[in-house]
């Protein structure tokens, strides 16, 4: 058994992090057929060695015949995190341009809900327009998050309330987050929206109030900008969070069944799914309930 | 590798019914399911005059069954399947087998061969070693023992020394995920490095190293007698852990790694070996915080910050060693949530830099957070990562210390930001003053609440003649004013003593400031130095600020210039009022005054709120 040490570490930390993809035939099975022990190519096995070590930092794969009938063949992979688990009531959004992807490379199911991928619609609503099964699409966003193709935001309502995160700096001192912000949100056939309107906006998403709110508090500023893709940009940037309710069922009375799903661990949009009420049915449900608290985060 | 999947699924089902038996005390998923920052194993090899061994490893892995043993195990109907069967899988993403678990990766390795692989040769000595096999990474720091001839035999030691076997070098290795973070991985060499040093020491003093290790051997050896005369396979390492301290000491080290990840160990009940795994025990919503991260944030720690302990007074300083540092002591009884760090120490009777060090080394360990000391205009919500549920151990924790009161109404209150004199004049009259800042206590230990601050930004409406793209929004403010470093000092670091030309911050910011204006009046100076100070500004910004109402006062817009260099959305109300010795109604009300050109946020601040979320 022949074993490669990480000599790589001393060339770059990142390369040895990650693991080394043998696609074709593993190294050992290759060199199992007596390449260590015959002395002449023994020898080769330095140079094999150092090529292999250069072409990985350099390109990150390489491909290397041994003799005439054994090649090794290395690829780096990039180590990626897992991804979150998809819910019904998540929306994907397209990270960068759509039709920079070439369809054709993807699988069947993905290329036949790519069109129903708006920033707008949620896996549950994708699935039954494109008339796939529900998990299969989210097997298919879950897939495309992994790849970094899409994130996911929450479901545009204009009664939501979101709030800003430290990184909403992040529009002040960075110039290509400030560029790609603007060119973002600025309405369709307008001219550019000024930064200092979009940043008014942005500071202007506090807790209690909604984006209706926003739009008659800040309507000069809206002027430019459209107020949906200012949400989808400052969500996917992480540059303001989403506030979501939670119910709390707190019981008074002892003989009554513990609650189920006002337990505080459910936000509305995870009840409305769950038991196909609407949001303002719910609303109206559990307002009327003096049993029910409600907490924002 | 492949010859050894054969002994990996006739052990799993073994493994399965041990593991219940001995991981008990850490019932929870996240241990099972293969945690990224928990070791998979810790094992101890050595190489010396009679080679390679290993002494022992934890958790056990029972002996390898010959294969006519595997079919046996196969047909039993509690045995893991591991080829074939589709599981069932939340997510819809079938495989066709199920992925090994870590104690099965590791298992796959027989003794023999993590003795060759792990126990280098001495001139790998004294270094980090690591070592990457397919999905497990092993890290340790082989050390060299000194040559047998130095060392003075103990005189309670009866063997004779040529019958002694030398060790010549011996590691204490952990096995990892492969994909573990690199600071974890650092992490584990550290407490690699760590026991060796108090083993290496113990062996130089009195041999115990190699006493633990001809105990081990002679309880291996006795055990493969007994397995070749019964033939019932049986594990070694389960009979060393009565007869070795050492062997008890390092699988208590594995346990708390997976657990708490503090790490307290007496090596021959006499050197004591602390660490803690900074990933365990700063965790927040799921994630760990990186240790960089926490690093960072402790030395932007200011003197206007307090320490808030995460324990009582007295539970911590039980914790304590005997021989600790009498500061120390002091810090933790004088400290108090309300006071900022400079205030302690002034009360505590120690120098700014020491409260720092202490202050970070207790943070680090996880006993304390950094916050804004309490007070009545302090801003407070819910936290995003507060486990709110009704069921929750922290719902009950607090219906116990405050009875009469639950958690998720106290929580309801802060949904919307509400400052603390606003929560203290709760509709509920029954409920005392002291009482309720009890509970924010509580709920700021709990990193239930976070704490919103006010941020000011200088952006100028542009003009409206618009002549390129980026013109209006060109290099704001934050690029072009040079910016003075207001930072605490940078040298602070853990352990290590740091270069008191950084410590000027001994009382609040009169160097700082730039109050080096004459007082009252028109006079030509001042009127220069706001000049000077607003040269840094275009000319359009310059025009729409003096054209403000307010500009026209030059008291005013002599302090708006004075604080210019503030507005760039990185300094806080309470940081701008500690710098520059201002009242927060005289700078609420120059924001006021000046809102056609400032933007104002408000959020918690980055610095400190690492420990209430973690970083993406």
């Amino acid at each position: 058994m022949m074993m490669l040490s990480s000599d790589c570490q001393t060339i770059t930390s990142k390369a040895c992090r990650q693991p080394v993809h043998i696609t074709q035939g593993r190294l050992n099975d290759g060199l199992e057929s007596g390449f260590i022990s015959n002395e002449e190519s023994k020898q080769k096995l330095l140079p094999i060695m150092s090529t292999l070590l250069e072409e990985l930092n350099a390109t990150g794969a390489c491909t290397l015949p041994i003799d005439e009938s054994n090649t090794i063949n290395l690829k780096l992979i990039e180590q990626r995190r897992d991804p979150l688990t998809v819910q019904e009531y998540n929306v994907p959004v397209f990270t960068q341009c759509k039709d920079h992807f070439i369809k054709s490379q993807w699988d069947l199911t993905t290329q036949q809900i790519l069109a129903y991928i708006d920033g707008f619609r949620h896996i549950q609503k994708i699935s039954a327009e494109a008339d796939v099964e529900l998990n299969l699409v989210r097997i298919a966003v879950q897939n495309l998050l992994y790849y970094g193709v899409v994130t996911l935001v929450s479901i545009f309502q204009y009664s939501n309330v979101y709030c800003t995160t430290p990184k909403v700096q992040s529009l002040i001192d960075d110039r290509s987050i400030q560029a790609e912000c603007l060119s973002y949100v600025t309405k369709h056939g307008q001219k550019r929206a000024r930064l200092r309107d979009v940043f008014q906006l942005y500071c202007g998403l506090t807790p209690g109030t909604t984006v209706c709110d926003l739009c008659s508090r800040y309507s000069q500023q809206l002027q430019r900008v459209d107020e949906r893709r200012l949400i989808h940009y400052g969500l996917m940037k992480a540059l303001i969070r989403l506030l979501q309710k939670y119910p709390f069922k707190v019981t008074r009375d002892e003989r009554s069944r513990p609650p189920r799903l006002y337990t505080g661990c459910h936000s509305y949009v995870e009840i409305c799914c769950k038991t196909g009420m609407s949001y303002k049915e719910l609303d109206e449900r559990l307002e009327n309930d003096p049993n029910i608290i409600v907490c924002w985060k | 590798m492949r010859r050894y999947n054969m002994y990996i699924s006739s052990t799993s089902f073994e493994l399965q019914g041990e593991r219940k038996s001995m991981y008990k005390q850490s019932e929870n998923s996240s241990y099972k399911s293969g945690e990224k920052t928990s070791p998979i194993s810790v094992i101890l090899v050595t190489s010396g005059s009679r080679g390679n061994k290993l002494l022992f490893r934890y958790p056990f892995q029972r002996v390898a069954d010959c294969t006519s043993s595997l079919t046996k195990k196969q047909r039993s109907p509690y045995a893991l399947n591991t080829t074939g069967d589709v599981l069932e899988d939340p997510d819809g993403d079938s495989r066709e087998q199920t992925p090994l678990t870590d104690e099965q990766l590791v298992a796959g390795f027989s003794d023999i061969i993590l003795a060759t692989i792990l126990a280098t040769k001495s001139d790998m000595c004294g270094k980090k070693f690591e070592l990457k096999i397919d999905n497990v990474r092993f890290v340790g720091h082989p050390t060299l023992l000194q040559h047998p001839h130095t060392i003075q035999v103990s005189k309670t030691d009866p063997s004779p020394k040529r019958e002694m076997p030398t060790m010549i070098l011996f590691s204490v290795v952990f096995a990892l995920r492969a994909n573990a973070d690199p600071s974890v991985i650092s992490c584990m060499h550290n407490l690699s490095r760590r026991i060796a040093i108090a083993l290496q020491h113990e062996e130089r003093r009195c041999q115990y190293l190699t006493r633990e290790a001809k105990l081990m051997l002679a309880v291996q050896d006795e055990v493969t007698t007994m397995t070749e005369t019964d033939g019932s396979p049986q594990s070694p390492f389960r009979q060393i852990l009565p007869k070795c301290k050492l062997a008890r000491d390092l699988k208590e080290a594995y346990d708390s790694l997976c657990t708490t990840g503090v790490v307290r160990l007496h090596i021959n009940n006499w050197l004591e070996v602390s660490f803690c795994l900074p990933h365990k025990i700063h965790r927040v919503g799921g994630n760990h915080v990186h240790p960089e991260a926490l690093e960072r944030s402790l030395k932007a720690i200011r003197p206007y910050h307090a320490l808030l302990l995460l324990d009582s007074e007295k539970a911590l300083l039980a914790q304590l060693p005997l021989d600790c540092s009498p500061a120390l002591v002091r810090l933790i009884k004088t400290c108090s949530a309300v006071k900022n760090l400079q205030q302690l120490a002034q009360d505590a009777d120690l120098n700014l830099l020491q409260i720092f060090q202490i202050a970070a080394h207790l943070v680090y360990w996880g006993k304390a957070i950094i916050v804004y000391p309490l007070c009545e205009n302090n801003v407070y919500m819910l936290s995003p990562h507060a486990n709110i549920s009704l069921y929750s151990p922290l719902a009950e924790g607090f219906s116990q210390q405050f009875p009469g009161h639950d958690l998720p109404s106290m929580l309801a209150n802060f949904s919307l930001p509400l400052s603390l004199s606003e929560f203290r004049n709760p509709l509920d009259a029954s409920v005392q003053e002291a009482q309720l800042i009890q509970m924010v206590v509580w709920m700021l230990q709990r990193r239930l609440l976070i704490q919103l601050h006010t941020y000011a930004c200088l952006l100028v409406p542009p003009s409206e003649e618009e002549p390129g793209l980026l013109r209006d929004e060109e290099l704001p403010l934050v690029t072009r004013v040079g910016g003075r470093s207001l930072s605490t000092p940078s040298a602070l670091s853990f352990g290590s003593p740091t270069s008191s030309d950084d410590m000027t911050l001994t009382s609040p910011s009169m160097e700082n400031s730039s109050a080096e204006l004459l007082p009252g009046g028109d006079s030509p100076l001042n009127k220069r130095m706001t000049e000077t100070l607003l040269a840094c500004l275009t000319e359009h910004e310059r025009q729409v600020i003096l054209n403000i109402p307010a500009a026209q006062s030059p008291e005013d817009l002599r302090m708006f210039a004075r604080l210019l260099h503030y507005f760039r959305g990185h300094h806080h109300l309470e940081e701008i009022m500690y710098n520059e010795n201002m009242r927060r109604s005289q700078l609420k009300t120059l924001f006021d005054k000046f809102r056609s050109v400032l933007v104002v946020i408000n959020h918690e601040d980055p610095v400190i709120s690492l420990f209430q979320s973690p970083l993406e």
